[in-house]
């Protein structure tokens, strides 16, 4: 890689920063940094596996690679519901593997602030809040911050 | 030192090119002890090895490796230079190159991990210099001279004084059993001289003189009834004979021009050899020294491509298949179609036969762990491999390293008694450990079988009952199953822990490492005459044979070699249901456990009826049983593919899935693996 590509690279990455990607389950609205997305996609039909977690739906054919896919639902301990034509796999990219990640809805990308992000609350947390890194109110709406590495930790960890 | 980050390319090819030179150095230096000398060609080789990696290793600036380096190169200059000198210090020779080579190696695995070579040579190359000073005559050796052995290097002049000719004599290449051609030529020269004598001397007699023979050619020594050119008439007409040389006629000094003789047929001939390197030349033109260009490719790429491959054949019949073709009259498409298939396949297979590697390489580094053994466990024992040129898959290659490592040492340290021991038995002081591989209808078939003291049933019977490992009444027990409680974690019937073995991990490492590429063990013993262990491997992971079948949505794939027969229920079988409730299918009297896929792996299905579905019987190496599932779809050829990475974490495997595949129309079938689902079953 030439010194100008380089750079070039570093300033993208640079520009990624501070962006999350926004979805909904029901009426929350989550963000998952814009660093760790690959792509999204529509559902598509999953062959279940057997002997894993309750969240994972099974794995899909993506063009040729195959890749896990977990309902975000179920790993926050809610309740599933039949996907329909608003209901998007989001494929993430986690210490270089791939894992699609099954949302009610995508809202938009937004940027947000250092300064506008507060830490989630110490206590009372409920299941899904496990994950989170950080609150923020963007343009009156809250989106709650996912932590990507707390929450694929389960899975990453080596038995 | 750390590595300047400009250099991690170069420490790649410094890595990769020293460790095969390591691997050659091994081959010549086991070669040549066995032979008890060193060639001119593998001391020339030796010599260049080590210049090799003391110039990459300087440029490198792993100071210790190169001066190592240097110090094994200075001794190999004498040896070059008086060939003789080497008598003296044959054994402290080999033991203390071998010990340069381990020494090595481990500081280039060091780089290699740590990026640093961290150890002081200096201790051995103290060692080797004295050495080069008993060679130079500095000093006298430290124990008793071992007369000088190398008869091949210098022969001893002939003893027969005036009148003898010496005559060397070459055989044409690959022309094979040199020591029976060599026992008739000289049986057809004993009327015509007086006098014969022959360096071997008994050719006949020993099938492993031939790569003498091949290599230093045959020396006669003789004294002709009638003229000398009778002798030589006789040897220019015998069949086979490549070049002779005159070298000492017993009335000129200076050794006779020598008369290349192009045998017939023989049109590419190496030239005649120069009379001042006579062994050299023709030995280097001998089979298996000729050079192949070859192109080292990193692996990944080689994956990447293995890959691709499987794509291609995926959207191939993606492409045939396409549900829209359906009811179409399309002769020209299909003849296309048919000509694709064809290449693709022929890509396949070549992509394939890249990815294959010789057992060979393997079998060598057992070469030296037996070597090593036979020196520390005061052993006698010879290692005999056949079949090293099986190819096998690079990945399964490699993950049989270790196990092989294991078990070899587990034959030389428990199976193998020490020599009296074993002539108080009436065995041969010498004992032998067979490596053998054989390639059977898509299995490799490995053998690994000693002639040792075999497995005492009734000291593992006890062993087991005192780990409490027994799960039935002894008396059921088979030998077999006895067998098998020595791959069981944490057991060995060694008394106590040695260097080798003893710990109790070794088989079960040998088994789990096994079963992690497909392979399966199983040990036959006979108490007091030897113990076979007995490896199959499949030839490779990537491409299985695969029948399809439907559990309600889902489709598995279930590898054709692990499929018995299939069946409907109504055909002369019967569910029979045992007291606690578990069903089995009863096949001509014989009864076989029944597997629901549908229930095992918790999938709906409209199926539930054994008679709506159909029945297959699997099997392994010593357990049937019957699975059942909705509907059979057909046989197809896919290309495994392993689960994410992600679910590493998760025991899939365990639940007798061994992998995935990527069907025609674009979705997923999971593959199941008879060994799994057979053993989880209880």
């Amino acid at each position: 890689m030439s010194i100008d590509t380089k750079i070039v690279a570093e300033d993208a990455l640079e520009d990624l920063r501070g962006r999350y990607l926004t979805f909904y389950i029901d009426n929350t609205c989550y963000g998952i940094e814009l660093l760790y997305i690959s792509e999204i996609i529509s559902t598509q039909p999953i062959t279940q596996i057997p002997g894993l977690p309750i969240y994972y739906k099974g794995i899909i054919n993506l063009r040729g690679k195959v890749a896990p896919i977990i309902d975000v639902r179920l790993k926050f301990g809610q309740e599933e519901r039949p996907y329909d034509d608003k209901t998007c796999i989001i494929m993430v990219n986690i210490s270089d593997m791939q894992v699609g990640l099954i949302v009610d809805m995508v809202a938009d990308v937004v940027t947000i602030d250092d300064a506008i992000r507060n830490p989630p609350p110490e206590s009372g947390m409920r299941n899904g809040e496990r994950y989170l890194s950080s609150i923020a109110k963007v343009s009156g709406k809250v989106v709650l911050n996912i932590d990507c590495e707390k929450f694929f930790q389960s899975d990453l960890r080596p038995y | 030192m750390a590595i300047d980050p400009s250099m991690e390319p170069m420490l790649e090819v410094f890595i990769y090119e020293s460790t095969s030179l390591l691997e050659q150095l091994d081959e010549i230096l086991l070669e040549s002890e066995k032979s008890k000398s060193f060639s001119e060609d593998n001391i020339n080789e030796i010599f260049r090895t080590m210049h090799t990696i003391k110039g990459s290793s300087a440029m490198m600036e792993f100071t210790g490796i190169s001066t190592l380096a240097h110090a094994v190169e200075d001794v190999f200059f004498i040896i070059r230079e008086e060939p003789a000198r080497m008598g003296q210090v044959n054994e402290t020779l080999f033991d203390l190159v071998f010990r340069a080579s381990d020494f090595l190696k481990t500081e280039i695995e060091s780089v290699q991990n740590s990026g640093e070579a961290t150890k002081d040579p200096s201790s051995m190359i103290a060692e080797l210099k004295q050495l080069a000073a008993v060679m130079k005559g500095e000093t006298p050796p430290a124990g008793a001279a071992v007369p000088a052995q190398d008869a091949a290097q210098a022969p001893p002049p002939p003893s027969g004084g005036a009148g003898m000719v010496r005559i060397k004599v070459y055989f044409e290449d690959g022309c094979q059993m040199e020591n029976i051609r060599a026992f008739m030529l000289i049986s057809q020269l004993k009327d015509l001289c007086d006098q014969l004598e022959t360096i071997p001397s008994h050719p006949e007699n020993d099938a492993s003189c031939c790569s003498d023979i091949i290599k230093n050619g045959l020396i006669l020594d003789l004294k002709p009834v009638g003229s000398l050119d009778d002798v030589i008439h006789a040897i220019e007409n015998a069949v086979n004979i490549k070049t002779y040389e005159v070298l000492d006629d017993g009335t000129a000094p200076a050794p006779a021009p020598e008369a290349p003789k192009a045998a017939p047929g023989d049109s590419a001939a190496p030239a005649a050899p120069k009379p001042a390197a006579p062994a050299a030349a023709p030995a280097a033109a001998g089979p298996g020294k000729v050079k192949q260009s070859l192109v080292s490719v990193n692996q990944a790429k080689l994956d990447q491509l293995m890959d691709l491959v499987g794509e291609i054949v995926t959207s191939e019949s993606m492409v045939v298949g396409n549900p829209e073709l359906r009811g179409l009259k399309l002769d020209n498409f299909h003849k296309s179609a048919r000509e694709l298939r064809k290449l693709t396949d022929e890509l396949q297979d070549i992509v394939m036969s890249i990815r294959m590697v010789p057992l060979s390489g393997v079998f060598q580094r057992m070469n030296r762990i037996v070597r090593d053994m036979c020196k520390k466990l005061e052993k006698d024992v010879d290692l005999v491999t056949e079949g090293g040129d099986t190819e096998v898959d690079k990945t399964i290659n490699e993950a049989i390293g270790d196990p092989f490592m294991h078990m070899i040492r587990n034959s030389m340290d428990h199976g193998i008694e020490l020599p009296e021991e074993r002539l108080k038995k009436g065995k041969p002081a010498k004992g032998k450990i067979t490596l053998a591989a054989k390639n059977i209808g898509g299995e490799i078939v490995i053998t690994i079988s000693d002639d040792g003291q075999g497995l005492d049933t009734e000291a593992l019977m006890r062993k087991a009952r005192n780990n409490g490992l027994l799960t039935k009444p002894e008396s059921e027990y088979t030998d077999k199953e006895i067998f098998g409680f020595i791959m069981l974690p944490g057991f060995s019937t060694n008394k106590e822990v040695t260097e080798f073995s003893g710990r109790g991990v070794g088989m079960d490492v040998v088994r789990q490492n096994l079963e992690k590429v497909g392979g399966t063990l199983s040990i036959d013993s006979k108490w007091g005459e030897g113990t076979t262990f007995t490896i199959k491997i499949p030839l490779t992971l990537a491409i299985v044979d695969g029948m399809e079948l439907a559990v309600g949505n889902s489709v598995f794939t279930l590898p054709i070699t692990s499929i018995k027969q299939s069946f409907k229920l109504s055909e002369g079988a019967q569910l029979v249901v045992d007291t606690d409730g578990s069903e089995m299918i009863m096949i001509r009297g014989q009864c076989y456990p029944l597997i629901r896929l549908h229930q095992i792996y918790g999938i709906e299905t409209q199926v539930t009826d054994l008679a709506d579905g159909i029945l297959m019987q699997i099997e392994n190496s010593d357990k049937v049983a019957c699975i059942f599932a909705d509907e059979l779809l057909g046989e197809q050829q896919v290309v495994v593919k392993p689960f994410p990475k992600f679910l590493a974490k998760y025991e899939i495997k365990q639940m007798g899935i061994s992998g995935c595949t990527i069907l025609g129309d674009g979705s997923i079938s999971l593959i199941l693996d008879a060994n799994n689902l057979l053993n989880s079953q209880h």
